[in-house]
């Protein structure tokens, strides 16, 4: 039993460092903006985070986004969109799992006028 | 993340996230269970064979349900961060992830505790070592996911792993106390009860009320934030559960001792009532766990 708790206490101890929600800190472009170019769909977190599932849905559906990453917590997400996107309104949806192991979402949209 | 109006750090609520909160209910539950059988059973060495019996059969029957309830949770986690609903709560892929995380450590801890728990059949004192042994590493299972992760880390994890020990005694001896009000020598097992709790109940509150202050750091966090609204909610549950027990220690359990003919249908009411409690208090703590972000993350 003893064994036992200080194994425990040795888990507890050792595990530190890790942080819970890894909140979305900004966005490029940021919600709501009006941009004249969009080289690249990028999250930025305040803490490591695994991203999922990344769409983006513009005036002609479903953007296809290129991941620059794999599937390994970051605190920096980047997805290139295809060149010569239409002028319109565009909406990002995320999703991803925090270091804690909550799911994560999270929404948002910005204004394409070349 | 998208904060709704006037509450902030609220997530998006889905069908997938309901489901998450109520399937995240039905494991406080089973974990409440099986721990709160072990204590009982443990402590309460000498209570009524049917009111023991009662109580093993609720820790077994809770430690059995906990792996199908985590498997059904990864499902529905998988479902969540893929976003690709009943298709990614069966991708391989996406449930691989949640393997990787947190999650499938607290899963594997969560099992081989739920799996000592069923010493409980032994009925020996091998049987309750280990049975305790279980309840210990359930409840420092959930210390390994979650809003205890932040920092202080070792201080988060204990208050979270107090917290559940000294709910679980309370939650777990319910039913069987409900049992012992109709049986043989019962006043004298909920006198006992009633003691103890005395000693528990204030354990676990201070427990609680540490972690949340941790969580949100100010009374304007407590008012203002989405983890706030919901923990009050929780505390007003929890006031409730405290008015009731007070009840049945005070009046009713003396009166059961006194043979008042009335007692003891009004304090199996009450039991009843505190249960309903109990699940309201589990469904806001789903809540606070899964779509809230505490202000400290903010």
């Amino acid at each position: 039993m003893r064994r036992f708790l200080v194994a425990a206490l040795a888990v507890l101890t050792l595990a530190t460092g890790a942080q819970a929600h890894s909140a979305l800190d900004s966005s490029e472009p940021a919600d709501a903006a009006t941009v004249a170019v969009v080289d690249t769909i990028a999250l930025r977190f305040k803490d490591a985070l695994r991203v999922t599932s990344i769409t983006m849905t513009g005036p002609d559906g479903e953007v296809a986004l290129t991941r620059e990453a794999g599937f390994d917590p970051a605190t920096d997400f980047d997805g290139v969109p295809p060149a010569d996107l239409p002028n319109g309104d565009y909406t990002v949806e995320w999703r991803g799992l925090s270091a804690d192991g909550h799911a994560m979402q999270g929404t948002f949209g910005f204004t394409l006028a070349k | 993340m998208t904060p709704m109006d006037g509450f902030a750090g609220l997530a998006t609520i889905d069908g997938w996230a309901i489901l998450s909160i109520l399937a995240k209910s039905l494991s406080y539950v089973a974990a409440l269970g099986a721990m709160g059988g072990v204590l009982f059973l443990a402590v309460f060495r000498a209570a009524d064979p049917g009111v023991r019996t009662l109580a093993r059969r609720i820790a077994v029957v809770s430690a059995l349900a906990i792996l199908p309830i985590l498997a059904v949770r990864f499902g529905i986690q998988a479902a969540r961060i893929s976003g690709m609903g009943l298709d990614g709560a069966m991708d391989p892929f996406m449930l691989g992830i949640i393997w990787d995380g947190p999650r499938g450590t607290l899963a594997i801890w969560k099992a081989v505790g739920a799996v000592l728990v069923l010493g409980v059949v032994l009925d020996r004192a091998v049987g309750t070592l280990l049975s305790l042994c279980g309840a210990l590493l359930i409840a420092v299972s959930q210390t390994l996911v979650g809003h205890s992760l932040g920092d202080p880390r070792l201080v988060l994890a204990s208050l979270l792993a107090v917290h559940l020990l000294a709910a679980a005694f309370w939650v777990g001896a319910l039913i069987p106390l409900h049992r012992a009000v109709i049986a043989p020598d019962g006043a004298a097992l909920l006198h006992r009860f009633g003691t103890l709790a005395s000693l528990t109940v204030p354990i676990l509150i201070a427990a609680g009320v540490a972690f949340a202050w941790k969580m949100t750091g100010s009374v304007t966090a407590l008012i203002g934030s989405a983890y706030g609204v919901t923990l009050l909610a929780k505390v007003a549950a929890v006031s409730g559960l405290l008015l009731l027990a007070a009840r049945n220690k005070l009046w009713l359990v003396p009166a059961v001792a006194a043979r008042d003919p009335n007692a003891s249908t009004a304090l199996r009411r009450t039991i009843k009532a505190e249960l309903m409690l109990v699940a309201v208090i589990l469904i806001a703590t789903a809540v606070l766990t899964t779509v809230t972000t505490p202000p400290m993350n903010f």
